[in-house]
């Protein structure tokens, strides 16, 4: 190698590390950059709610709690689209109950 | 609260060195031992390179601020959780409130369709 190719395999060497290098580096990081990324205040924001659905949750938990206490079968009753009166709620019950008194009482 | 939750910190509490491991740890939730462990191998079976990162994080990185060395483990997953993807926690926390709102759906229609019961009974007993 002399003279004309060793002067251009220098710059060559020049040019890729400091064009090329800087000039990849800043590429990604404006690509970086420009992405969405959270701020404070959507920090704020979801510490928020995720305090607020764990309050709610637990508020929840123990109205569940005192329905299921007052009525052990409501979910029955709150899925059943059919108007039936008290009776038939005690009714069922009865019939639970006879059900399972009967093969007894035969015995 | 003073700084973000979301960047990187030196866990400077439960350091072993200069807690750059520990900080991983806290931020990812990969268990700090493994984090070691790779630090550690890396370094011995490697050619020294991690050595260097560890260093040039530790001399990078902020150290944590007081306030935000969660005492409750629950807080501290969901802030990993928000670290790692922040839309799907974003998600998760919306569909809380969605079987909140189911659920109370549920209570509701029970006590409005026990008051109907009940006041049909009293019609009927006239």
């Amino acid at each position: 190698m002399h003279g004309p190719e060793l002067i251009i395999m220098v710059v060559g060497i020049l040019g890729i590390l400091f064009i090329g290098l800087p000039w990849l580096v800043f590429h990604y990081v404006t690509r970086w950059k420009s992405q969405a990324t959270i701020t404070t205040e959507d920090e704020n924001l979801l510490d928020e709610l995720h305090e607020l659905a764990r309050r709610l949750d637990e508020r929840m938990s123990t109205i569940e709690r005192i329905v299921q206490a007052d009525n052990p079968n409501w979910r029955a009753i709150a899925g059943d689209p059919v108007e039936s009166a008290l009776e038939d709620r005690s009714e069922r019950s009865f019939e639970t109950r006879r059900a399972t008194n009967r093969p007894a009482r035969r015995n | 609260m003073a700084g973000l939750r979301t960047k990187f910190y030196l866990d400077k509490r439960n350091r072993k060195w200069l807690g750059v491991c520990a900080g991983i740890a806290d931020y990812t939730g990969v268990d700090v031992t493994i984090i070691r462990l790779a630090f550690v191998l890396g370094t011995v079976f490697g050619s020294g390179a991690p050595l260097l990162a560890y260093w040039i994080i530790a001399w990078m990185a902020p150290c944590k601020p007081r306030d935000q060395y969660d005492s409750d483990p629950d807080q501290k997953r969901f802030w990993q959780s928000v670290r790692a993807n922040p839309r799907r926690t974003a998600r998760d926390v919306r569909s809380r409130f969605r079987d909140i709102d189911r659920r109370l759906a549920d209570v509701e229609t029970y006590v409005t369709s026990a008051n109907n019961r009940l006041a049909r009974e009293i019609e009927q007993l006239r």
